[in-house]
């Protein structure tokens, strides 16, 4: 087996006759608009140290028709006052009308690696700071300024991988972490609930049942796999392992530990789901859905059933595959 | 301890979630809280409701609209297939009452007559193969009706499977096929009647290759857990 799971979607699809039509036409729009990006924003003045950075569904490669825009730039200098590019060029590219970020104010701005990198845990790892960290390194790809990027993302690494690990064990701060950043999506979702009335609930439910959970899983997958590396090598591991897509990432995984007919399954049933999303009735009817009205919402139906299957997919892939049962059991809960 | 070595019901008990059916609790049959009750003292994750005699369906339509709600995580309705009266497009109107957290509503090939008509129950329509006394239950049916009902799942009987390939050559097979249709599984042991019955060591050891294959959908136990 490779040891990049760059292409494993593909090579899941080939092992089982799936063809996840609406991930692989996902991914085909996101390069589109990657390139379009791309080229708008070489024309501005950028920093060397600088990168503009896209996040959520662009890091996933999971454009939909009405994804938001979700951007950072990331700074590797020092902190100053006038960084290049200007937010608002920036604006002018990405993010704006129906596209641009959401209201919480994690995107959209300036972020220095260094603060991702170092203020890890305590006060000053706020839920933005911790939010833009997790996401640059689970689903994030460069716009512009790919070697700023890459080196951010290596320092934000570094900043886990420090003496703390051990030669063939999953690096426990960086897995710590991992498992903050779903629960704490997982409970923010309450708290978002309460703050905005309801506003949202079913999409962000939706998501929360699907693309949220894969993500973590897309994370927590390669962590616990570093049990089979040296402390020196889990850098370069990690490094080749979130360069790919996150559902490449659950798929090499499912490969990788013999589960091809669960994974299959899990990824034919988030396929629907990207396939919900780029639907825009299905979409808005999601929006718009209240929890009082749950029940009655086929597309809502559909959308939990999605993400009982993921769960139950991800769920045999961590406890009854042999390898992975027996590092959740000692590293998972405690 | 090795899977060739596990006891039926450390086979079932190795696995996550399963669920019973309530179609062998003969003794409280209709009576839904009693037959809940009982399928949570199983599993509270996963149910599968049965109402294989039409006449008893009207009473779980209400018990599941109108009861306490339910700690299933995982609730199959396994939809009438003996005693029919009503028209089947009546029968099928009655289905699409379920709850939308019902997951799967389960019927046999042989009694599907109008395929189309199924055709409002979407994904969670689920066929199920059947056993060695049921030619129009078999793979060349299902693909039949697969094809005319794309978003129809599958339920794999891993016994049913048994009785007509007991190489379980024919399990595997309808797995490569379906693979991606899978819902859940029905898990028991056949009697020489053919009766669902508690998994036997024998079975289990047949079994367990193909149940391999399907450990991230719920089993459901068509008979009580075997004794340990």
């Amino acid at each position: 087996m490779t040891e990049s799971p760059a292409g494993a979607l593909e090579r899941l699809a080939e092992a089982t006759d799936a063809s996840f039509p609406h991930l692989f036409a996902a991914r085909e729009r996101t390069e589109d608009a990657l390139r379009d990006r791309r080229q708008k924003l070489s024309e501005l003045e950028i920093d060397q140290d600088a990168s503009v950075v896209l996040m959520g569904s662009w890091g996933r490669r999971e454009l939909t028709g009405e994804s938001d825009d979700d951007w950072l730039v990331i700074l590797n200098g020092e902190e100053r006052t006038d960084p290049r590019p200007g937010l608002d060029a920036v604006r002018g590219v990405v993010g704006d009308g129906e596209r641009k970020p959401g209201a919480e104010g994690v995107f959209g701005v300036y972020a220095y690696s260094r603060h991702l990198a170092e203020r890890i845990g305590l006060d000053q790892d706020d839920n933005k700071n911790l939010t833009r960290r997790m996401l640059l390194v689970l689903e994030s790809v460069p716009a512009v300024g790919d070697d700023a990027y890459r080196k951010a993302r290596a320092a934000v690494l570094d900043g886990y991988l420090d003496v703390s690990v051990r030669d063939f064990r999953p690096p426990r701060f960086l897995l710590n972490d991992t498992v903050r950043y779903w629960r704490t999506i997982c409970v923010d979702f309450v708290g978002k609930e309460r703050e905005r009335g309801g506003e949202g609930w079913g999409l962000r439910n939706a998501k929360l049942r699907t693309s949220r959970k894969l993500l973590f899983a897309s994370g927590l997958l390669p962590i616990l796999e570093c049990h089979k590396y040296t402390a020196a090598g889990m850098r370069t591991f990690l490094e080749a392992q979130l360069a790919a897509p996150p559902t490449d990432r659950v798929a090499d995984a499912f490969l990788r530990h013999g589960a091809i007919d669960a994974g299959a399954r899990a990824l034919e049933a988030y396929d629907r789901f990207i396939g919900l999303l780029h639907h825009p009735p299905s979409r808005r009817s999601l929006k718009e859905l209240s929890r009082e009205e749950a029940d009655e919402s086929t597309v809502f139906a559909e959308a939990r059933r999605i993400g009982g299957e993921l769960e139950g997919s991800l769920l045999s892939l961590l406890f009854e595959t042999d390898e992975l049962r027996a590092l959740v059991r000692e590293f998972g809960i405690f | 301890m090795t899977v060739a070595e596990a006891s039926p019901l450390d086979l079932l008990r190795g696995h996550h979630p399963v669920g019973a059916s309530t179609g062998y609790m003969e003794e409280i049959r209709g009576d839904w809280p009693r037959l809940a009750a009982g399928a949570a003292q199983v599993s509270s994750l996963v149910v599968e409701f049965s109402a294989l005699s039409e006449p008893e369906l009207e009473g779980l339509v209400s018990f599941l609209t109108r009861g306490r709600p339910l700690p299933f995580r995982y609730v199959s309705v396994h939809a009438p297939t003996k005693r029919r009266r009503v028209p089947e497009s009546s029968l099928v109107e009655a289905l699409s009452h379920l709850p939308g957290w019902v997951s799967a509503i389960v019927t046999h090939p042989d009694v599907v007559q109008e395929p189309s008509a199924y055709s409002r129950l979407g994904r969670r329509l689920v066929l199920e193969n059947l056993d060695a006394r049921a030619p129009e239950g078999q793979q060349v049916e299902l693909e039949r009706l697969f094809e005319s009902l794309p978003e129809a799942g599958f339920c794999l009987d891993i016994a049913h499977a048994w009785s007509v390939d007991p190489t379980m050559q024919l399990a595997n097979e309808l797995l490569d096929s379906y693979r991606n249709r899978l819902r859940h599984l029905h898990v028991s042991s056949l009697d020489p009647e053919h009766r669902h019955a508690p998994l036997t060591a024998e079975h289990a050891a047949a079994y367990e290759p193909v149940l391999a294959r399907c450990r991230d959908v719920p089993w459901v136990l068509e008979a009580p857990l075997p004794a340990s």
